[in-house]
């Protein structure tokens, strides 16, 4: 089965700054791939390349058989993006927001559908500025899905949220995995990438310095005769928080 | 088409929404007529008049001061001249000592002369008030004139400052309202986030343009309304041609207000630049006074301003009865505004 994303030797720069260098990789359908990298690694700039946001320096990106450079457009009514900062109207409710982005895609959509989807259900009537950090950004991979894209990609979903509603998230993306979409997520957090990527590229300084699943990215290291300095404890601070303030599915209403 | 529709719908929605915006666009051009209404400027204002009277003799004094037009004070002539200087009198009459109501002294009289038509018609009215005193003292019989009324249109002020207050509307929503608007847009990423869905940019200016155009009509109309119904507005025109030269207007404007929000990152960019285009407009093009006050060059380059090209055109209409043919000079000038504007519309703005 060929690959619903291929990257290949893309390079963006700004002035002196190589943003992204040379980066190669591809997206199989079904899979969530996650690229991880501390802040300024090139995830960003990467992902907007992608999104037909920045224009490319050099090298190419095909997706689902489209060229990016070629068919913008086409490219466009294929991918639904969650922004990393971005925000949504005043003054429309959800379900009015939701029904605006199906007719930029020429679709009448079920809002309740989709907001059922990310939990939002009972928020249908709010407006998006009265809605918490992890019901925003919910919402945003609610507005994402609008137009049933072949790959999902979300920028950094999960910054700025506390445990509670990272989870809670971590399962709404796990439950759009269960169905068959493709993801493309970056995050700086280890733990995110192990709980819901099946294969990771991780990129530093505008490279990719690492390319597979957690899993086998653990094993190569222990491999190499790797020791944690310290023992891993059986529960971390974060753990106890969770377990005190009623888990993560307490939601934040 | 359908998305046109779509987003048209839900700008308006949210205009409406939006309590300050109403405010702004609404109710607060309804409250400066309010308050407006409650200014009244009729006629000149009286001439005041310093008397300072050394004879003994009031009869010149008490026909004086029968004659509406004049506010007399009386007062030594150290005074009175002191007042003067100061401006705080047009004239002062001093009447001599050796004064009589039938005698032939002469009488002087100090005129301010940086009001000269004041002075020249306090000289006149002065003149005929003794020629008057002299008949009667010496009951020469004359021929008198007899006033007929003719029922006029008494224009006020309000029929004046509301068709301003309408085009200074206009102007404030067009600019003000796109051009802060597209900012926040941008400054909060909404922009960015239409940008990756398949909607052509053009779909959406030209859907933000009917829905700001749709506010408009509404605002020309409830000005209108509320001038007939609360304000007693003698309102002679068709509203359709109001419309019409409004909507122009709003073209010129909202191209203004893309044309900055292109050039600006923030707020506080586009705050001074939309105050820069929009002040001396609301001072200088005829909105609260008529340009006839403003000396010879500054009345020309005025004169090409949108803003009383708009405001000149609404109250042509409104007040004066005026077809959009009778207003030609209104249309064109804002057909070539709008031309002008919008060409620099689509040069300067930018999605991000």
């Amino acid at each position: 089965m060929t690959p619903v994303l291929e990257v290949n030797n893309l390079s963006k720069r700004y002035g002196d700054l190589v943003a992204v260098n040379a980066v190669s990789f591809p997206v199989n359908r079904q899979e969530v791939f996650g690229i991880l990298g501390p802040n300024g690694a090139g995830k960003t700039t990467t992902l907007e390349m992608i999104e037909t946001l920045r224009p490319l320096d050099s090298g190419s990106i095909t997706l689902d058989g489209m060229d990016v450079t070629k068919q913008p457009q086409k490219v466009k009514q294929r991918i639904g993006v969650q922004l990393q900062s971005s925000s949504f109207f005043d003054k429309l409710s959800l379900t009015e927001l939701l029904k605006l982005f199906g007719e930029m895609y020429g679709r009448q959509i079920d809002p309740l559908a989709l907001l059922n989807e990310v939990e939002l259900k009972e928020k249908a009537k709010s407006y998006v500025a009265d809605l918490s950090g992890g019901q925003k950004q919910r919402f945003s991979i609610a507005a994402a899905l609008v137009n049933d894209p072949v790959i999902l990609f979300l920028d950094e979903p999960t910054t700025g949220l506390d445990p509670q509603a990272r989870r809670h998230l971590w399962g709404v993306i796990k439950r759009i995995r269960s169905e068959g979409k493709t993801i493309v997520l970056t995050t700086h957090y280890m733990e995110e990438a192990e709980e819901l990527c099946d294969r990771v590229a991780i990129m530093d300084s505008g490279k990719i310095i690492a390319n597979a699943p957690p899993q086998e990215l653990i094993r190569k290291l222990l491999g190499k005769g790797f020791k944690k300095e310290r023992v891993e404890r059986l529960a971390s601070l974060e753990d106890v928080f969770l377990d005190l303030t009623g888990h993560s599915l307490r939601a934040e209403q | 088409m359908r998305l046109i529709n779509a987003m048209t719908i839900a700008s308006f929605k949210m205009f409406v929404r939006q309590k300050e915006a109403i405010l702004w666009t609404i109710l607060l051009p309804l409250f400066m007529v309010f308050l407006f209404s409650f200014v009244s400027f009729d006629g000149m204002g009286s001439i005041s008049l310093g008397v300072v009277n050394y004879s003994g003799d009031t009869t010149l004094v008490s026909f004086l001061k029968n004659i509406e037009a004049l506010k007399i004070t009386e007062d030594t002539e150290e005074n009175q001249l002191a007042r003067l200087r100061d401006g705080d009198r047009s004239l002062v009459l001093v009447i001599p000592a050796t004064f009589t109501s039938s005698g032939s002294d002469s009488l002087t009289l100090y005129v301010n002369s940086e009001r000269p038509q004041e002075a020249q018609a306090g000289r006149v009215i002065i003149q005929r008030a003794v020629d008057e005193m002299v008949f009667q003292q010496h009951h020469i019989p004359r021929p008198t004139l007899r006033e007929e009324s003719v029922n006029s249109r008494n224009l006020t002020y309000i029929d004046f400052i509301l068709p301003g207050i309408i085009a200074m509307s206009i102007m404030n929503s067009g600019i003000f309202g796109v051009a802060f608007g597209f900012v926040v847009l941008k400054k909060r990423g909404i922009l960015r986030r239409l940008l990756v869905t398949p909607i052509n940019p053009r779909d959406f200016i030209i859907s933000q343009v009917v829905s700001r155009l749709i506010i408009l009509i509404l605002q020309v109309v409830i000005m209108v309304g509320a001038g007939l119904l609360l304000f007693d507005l003698h309102f002679v025109g068709s509203l359709l041609d109001m419309l019409v030269i409004g909507i122009l207007g709003g073209i010129v404007f909202l191209a203004i207000g893309f044309a900055l929000s292109g050039s600006s990152k923030s707020e506080d960019q586009v705050a001074p630049l939309a105050n820069i285009v929009t002040l001396p407009m609301l001072f200088l093009s005829g909105v609260f006074f008529s340009r006839s006050a403003l000396p010879g060059i500054a009345h020309t380059i005025t004169g090409f301003f949108p803003l009383t090209y708009l405001a000149d055109g609404l109250r042509n209409i409104a007040i004066e009865g005026a077809t959009l043919a009778d207003a030609w000079v209104q249309v064109l000038g804002l057909v070539v505004w709008s031309i002008i504007t919008v060409t620099l519309a689509i040069k300067a703005f930018r999605w991000e």
